[in-house]
């Protein structure tokens, strides 16, 4: 059987799992007799909470993973490197000054549209903004693209600092911006989540339409050329989608730390390096991370809830580690 | 029949001028061999071949049109190029590379098991890159490059790393392939590209000195000016020990 199949029929049970994990998990464990009222349509409230608040927050925690996930995959597979991750071009310090204008700035919106939405912008445009002065600079390459990645991300950091220092005050807490940055699923509402399922589904429908050419920048940029790729048209329009996918889970869920890197590094060890399999798979594993690590974030210290990023990058590293020992012996 | 022609190509890098001028024309049926020392221009002519670098002036054009105004997913089809080494980032298997190279011409995956057959590679098709030798990757390359049935095939040096029997095994599948379309390979033995190739090519400092049958420019003293070297000649055939051999000119 094709790997990237054998791997679905192995990932779908365990999606299954970390869906019904993140469900039960909590400051008030969920057990199987409430689960199955639930299932049943129960009216009680705790019945009635698990419907309509803790599983559409998984759903989205699953979605943001996928995303993740995905995004990782296309930017390891433009940079050929393992180690590349999401937030590698600038995202994360466009998504932060998105975030800290947000939370610190009253503009008369609800913060969860205005949130979600200057994140996304400050993501996106933050890597657009890369793109352009590599393109600008005549630097198209991946190295290019990395030191722009890093010029950016140094602005951006400096720009963000200057604004936390200058919007907060004593009634304005910083806490909320650290907070953010450290990521965290937002409970959607029934018709968000629509929202963040069929945004995913287009991204997820366009990464697959870079699989062949990722597969054929695996071979290195001139025999990738020499195999009729347009490698500078191709890298410029993976980012673009790449980035987009990344804005898109840094909205919903701040910046998720580990999820980006770990999945497709775990997916290519399993099934191999195309990216027809790689791509799905390492979005079912980023959504399995997600919606676990969520759920321990919620469960862990109650009725405090730990930061999810702290989460995915405490269990994601040794987990990480582990398989690289195993990775080495064989 | 195809034509590959190179008329006036100007390249250069900063003050330096990597090709003077350099006009070349090229037909299916002879196994052609770039020869020269090194920094003499010979991958920057072979890369100006492929469209891989644009010259600076002049042009090349394939059956009367420019490389330039080709899409690079046609030139991928019909140019096929083998460098002097190749190591891809991830870890595909033979089969993978092959299948990666069938994608520049539809219907080309049906052939991937006979291609697999005629370059020996059957055995080793679920194997991964790093499992397998040199002489070895050297076939899959072919392998990948050939599948889409490329009218021009352009090698840089690609038995460089291989040993003498699986240079001649890569030689003789060229020799093979150029009956019927162009191929253009660089070889810096000299004498394997006197006995392999029909018609050489010398460069010297981004010139051609020489473009004639080999069994000319074996014999010529343009050879042995180039090289600084005095080649001692032997008998021409393919059962000779060695038809060439060099001395330090001094």
């Amino acid at each position: 059987m094709n790997p990237a199949l054998r791997a679905a029929t192995r990932l779908l049970p365990l999606l299954l799992l970390a869906l019904v994990f993140g469900v039960s998990a909590g400051h008030d464990w969920a057990g199987p007799a409430r689960l199955a009222r639930a299932w049943e349509g129960g009216a009680d409230l705790s019945t009635r909470l698990l419907l309509e608040w803790r599983l559409p927050r998984v759903l989205a925690a699953g979605i943001v993973g996928a995303l993740l996930g995905l995004g990782g995959a296309i930017y390891q597979g433009v940079f050929r490197n393992p180690l590349a991750e999401p937030y590698l071009l600038g995202s994360a310090g466009g998504a932060a000054i998105g975030a800290t204008v947000a939370l610190l700035v009253p503009l008369g919106l609800p913060s969860s549209l205005i949130l979600g939405g200057l994140s996304f912008a400050g993501a996106w445009g933050a890597t657009l903004l890369v793109l352009a002065v590599a393109i600008c600079a005549g630097a198209r390459d991946a190295a290019g693209l990395l030191l722009a990645g890093v010029a950016v991300a140094a602005m951006l950091g400096a720009v963000r600092s200057f604004l936390m220092l200058a919007l907060s005050d004593e009634s304005v807490s910083l806490q909320v911006v650290l907070s953010w940055t450290l990521g965290g699923i937002q409970t959607p509402t029934w018709s968000g989540l629509a929202w963040l399922a069929g945004l995913s589904g287009l991204a997820a429908a366009l990464s697959m339409t870079l699989a062949h050419g990722l597969d054929l920048l695996g071979l290195g940029d001139g025999q990738a050329e020499a195999f009729g790729l347009d490698t500078d048209r191709f890298v410029a329009r993976a980012i673009l989608i790449g980035s987009a996918i990344v804005a898109l889970a840094v909205a919903y869920g701040g910046l998720v730390a580990f999820v980006g890197l770990t999945a497709p590094h775990i997916a290519r060890w399993w099934i191999g390096p195309r990216h027809r399999g790689l791509l799905p798979v390492s979005a079912a594993l980023g959504a399995i991370l997600v919606m676990v690590c969520d759920g321990l974030a919620r469960a862990a210290l109650p009725p405090a809830e730990i930061p999810l990023g702290l989460v995915t990058a405490a269990a994601g590293g040794p987990f990480f580690l582990l398989l690289l020992r195993r990775r080495i012996r064989t | 029949m195809s034509r590959l022609r190179a008329e006036n190509l100007v390249v250069t890098a900063g003050s330096r001028r990597l090709l003077e001028a350099v006009s070349v024309d090229l037909e299916p049926g002879a196994l052609v061999g770039l020869i020269g020392p090194n920094g003499a221009g010979k991958s920057t002519l072979l890369r100006c071949l492929a469209g891989f670098r644009r010259p600076d002036q002049g042009v090349v054009t394939l059956d009367g049109v420019p490389l330039t105004d080709l899409p690079i997913r046609e030139r991928g089809r019909r140019i096929g190029y083998l460098p002097q080494s190749f190591q891809p980032t991830w870890d595909y298997t033979i089969r993978e590379i092959v299948e990666l190279g069938a994608s520049r011409r539809p219907g080309a995956a049906l052939c991937i098991p006979e291609m697999l057959r005629d370059h020996e590679l059957s055995d080793l098709a679920e194997r991964r890159w790093s499992q397998v030798s040199g002489g070895e990757r050297a076939r899959a390359l072919l392998a990948a490059t050939l599948i889409a049935e490329p009218v021009i095939l352009l090698a840089d040096e690609p038995g460089a790393s291989l040993d003498i029997g699986h240079r001649f095994d890569l030689m003789r599948r060229m020799r093979a392939y150029a009956r019927h379309n162009i191929v253009v390979v660089i070889l810096h033995d000299i004498e394997r590209a006197a006995l392999d190739c029909d018609r050489l090519l010398l460069l010297d400092r981004g010139a051609i000195v020489l473009d004639d049958a080999a069994t000319t420019v074996a014999v010529a003293s343009d050879l042995d000016r180039v090289f600084g070297l005095r080649f001692e000649r032997g008998s021409l055939s393919e059962t000779a020990d060695a038809h060439l051999i060099s001395k330090r000119a001094s």
